[in-house]
């Protein structure tokens, strides 16, 4: 599919619809930010828990409009260099020493050094030069530092940067950017103002439960709404880290793994590592687990 | 439709909105909206011109059918925060939904309340006024002390004056964090390993026919700190000074983290964040709520390492914790609390005034229960052990 072939939906159920059918269920709400973003060209910001499908999205979006996703994943200490563009260092100097070998060294070969042919480009500028063709996820921005963020501001305001020895480069068109967040630290108002905003909390049982049998269809409904109260019954206990949507997928797929077709105290104990990361969750669980798995 | 509902027209409706969206959106949805805009800047959201434009605009997008798409719009443009949903909420019923006003305030009042209401909060004198009856101030003439004296004074016998001039010199204390390495590399000529690259530039250069070796090392970089202050009834000597040395710390490096603890966890970092540091001071005396109340060091560190540690506040940092360890709360939970913010940080530096480098930290039960935790124990009750803090801090590791 090309990017040509999608137009954008005429109104929020057609767009859930739409990502129904790509295996992503977004609620009204989140279906309302993310048509607005299509239509207004703006970038989305998704802030939420772990695990409740902020990254799904813009990946449920490349696929839904048919372009290319193109993810910059932050992490402390990211720079230009590896967000937008740095050059060939190497294959420039391998150049200078044929050119001066041969003798060629003259202004125009010289001013080759710095073209097209030794940039290399990151996910921003990327994500630039494919303009409509794109979704760029910028995942995970809140482990960036500040100056990191200041820098974005430029890019999500004009969708243009400048590389010194090149020009300025902008964006034809403009790409989808989902940038997430997981609120470890609070980000500047500044790019907030950017971007529209969207809290992705946990889905009620009723919609986990259709995520869940739309990812895994093979398991029996019965299944997985016992799986869905139980988790929902592990999000209200006092738990370090309540499992998301993408833990009951998981715990889900474990139990098929095992060959298990019910939700049983036993086989809960048995895969519970597919839901709690946290030792000390797991041994609170494990000596409350008939609270869980009521029944059981 | 709900908002179209007959409304005299406001003057104060942006003109930018108007042209904007004037094809697609009638002008008295225009103006409807705007004035929304106006409302929940007046509850205290910071809506700026261009939010409501673009709110204007993607309802103009949509061309909405029931009232829930508007709020929809709304959220995803006007909002940036989650704690303002539960404002844009309430402003939201008020102003499509008529509920009367009140109605839903319930918890929008008590977020409100702990900034209000100052006036019942026992925020403790700039100098700690009604000591002066239990301990008399030194003689005066002390105060025109020297600098030698008033530094090996205890905090806690310091006169109000003394105690102000002290503060001035912790602020001209020199700060500075551990720092760690970062994977890149930086040029340093008694580096660990070679640079080939700048060696392979400097080999082509014609002129150099024999290069020296060039080295490089791993960059350093400061790591964060985190300061938990134990303000409580039995630290009021100190938790000025601490205060004080906390605003230092915050201006002198550039990832601090700063919070208050008694009975309950308060994060003063952005408070900190002000020139002035008698105002600095002043908004974070406001803000904590339990000054000179009882300690619990254990729930305090508990709602720390949930709230604030699991994200990775303190992941690689070194977390100073100032408090004499006189705990009311279990020393179980203090147990467990400290031994997960072990694992979540980098170091602990458990500051505590009573303790004095010759005979060590006062046998409470809270110090012999983190006592395998921490790493280090520093004093912190006089200027000079403050200095001495100051100086060991970046070889902490």
């Amino acid at each position: 599919m090309n990017a040509s072939s999608f137009e954008t939906p005429a109104s929020v159920e057609d767009l859930q619809e739409q990502l129904r059918g790509v295996g992503y269920i977004a609620d009204r709400g989140l279906g309302t930010a993310s048509l607005i973003a299509l239509r207004l060209s703006r970038p989305l910001l998704l802030e939420g828990e772990v695990g409740v499908g902020k990254t799904e999205l813009a990946k449920c979006l490349a696929q839904l409009t048919g372009r290319q996703l193109i993810r910059l994943q932050c992490y402390e200490g990211i720079d230009t260099h590896q967000a937008l563009y740095e050059w060939d260092y190497a294959r420039q100097m391998l150049h200078v020493r044929a050119l001066s070998e041969h003798e060629l060294a003259d202004a125009q070969t010289v001013g080759g050094l710095y073209s097209e042919e030794f940039l290399l480009e990151r996910p921003l500028l990327q994500a630039l030069r494919a303009g409509s063709n794109a979704v760029l996820l910028i995942d995970e921005i809140d482990r960036a530092d500040d100056e990191f963020e200041a820098f974005l501001l430029e890019l999500l305001s004009d969708f243009q940067i400048t590389i010194p020895e090149v020009g300025t480069v902008q964006a034809e068109d403009r790409p989808i950017v989902i940038l997430t967040s997981n609120r470890t630290r609070e980000l500047h108002d500044a790019l907030k103002r950017r971007c529209l905003y969207h809290w992705i909390g946990y889905p009620t049982a009723s919609e986990e439960t259709n995520i869940v049998s739309l990812r895994a269809p093979e398991v029996t409904e019965v299944l997985v709404k016992k799986v869905v109260a139980s988790v929902h019954r592990l999000r209200d206990m006092d738990l370090a880290k309540p499992p998301g949507v993408a833990e009951t997928l998981d715990w889900v797929e474990s139990l098929g793994a095992i060959g298990a077709d019910d939700l049983t105290n036993e086989t809960a104990i048995d895969t519970l590592g597919a839901v709690i990361k946290d030792r000390d969750d797991l041994d609170l669980v494990a000596s409350d687990i008939t609270r869980v798995v009521p029944g059981g | 439709m709900i908002w179209t509902s007959s409304h005299p027209t406001s003057p104060e409706s942006s003109p930018a909105a108007d042209v904007m969206t004037s094809q697609a959106v009638d002008q008295n949805i225009v103006d409807r909206l705007v004035e929304f805009g106006a409302a929940l800047r007046e509850a205290g959201l910071p809506v700026g011109t261009d939010d409501v434009l673009t709110f204007c605009a993607s309802v103009a997008e949509l061309s909405p059918s029931d009232s829930e798409d508007v709020y929809w719009c709304g959220r995803a443009t006007l909002v940036n925060r989650r704690d303002h949903i539960p404002i844009y909420d309430e402003v939201f019923r008020r102003f499509f939904l008529h509920v009367p006003e009140g109605a839903e305030r319930k918890h929008t009042k008590e977020r409100k309340a702990p900034q209000g209401s100052t006036g019942t909060i026992n925020v403790p004198d700039a100098e700690p006024g009604d000591r002066e009856s239990e301990e008399p101030p030194m003689v005066l003439g002390l105060q025109a002390s020297s600098l030698e004296i008033q530094r090996k004074k205890r905090f806690s016998v310091c006169s109000d004056a003394e105690l102000a001039s002290v503060r001035r010199m912790i602020a001209s204390i020199r700060l500075e964090p551990p720092r760690r390495q970062t994977r890149r590399y930086t040029p340093d000529a008694s580096g660990a390993q070679l640079d080939i690259r700048r060696l392979a530039r400097s080999a082509m250069s014609l002129k150099e026919s024999s290069p020296k070796l060039l080295r490089m090392d791993r960059k350093q970089k400061a790591r964060p700190l985190v300061l938990l202050l134990d303000i409580s009834g039995s630290m009021a000597d100190h938790s000025r000074n601490l205060l004080q040395f906390a605003y230092s710390m915050r201006r002198a490096a550039q990832k601090v983290e700063v919070f208050c603890f008694g009975t309950s966890l308060t994060r003063i970092t952005p408070l900190l964040d002000r020139r002035n540091p008698d105002a600095a001071m002043r908004l974070a005396s406001e803000r904590v709520l339990d000054w000179d109340g009882g300690t619990r060091i254990g729930d305090s560190i508990d709602t720390f390492v949930k709230d604030w540690g699991r994200r990775g506040l303190s992941r690689g940092a070194t977390v100073i914790i100032c408090s004499d360890g006189l705990d009311r709360g279990s020393p179980a939970t203090l147990a467990e609390a400290i031994e997960k913010l072990e694992r979540l940080s980098h170091r602990i530096v458990w500051m505590n005034p009573l303790y004095d480098s010759s005979v060590g930290a006062p046998p409470t039960l809270a110090m012999s229960v983190v006592g395998p935790h921490i790493d280090e124990i520093a004093s912190g009750k006089d200027l000079e052990s403050l200095e001495a803090f100051a100086a060991m801090l970046p070889n902490i590791g």
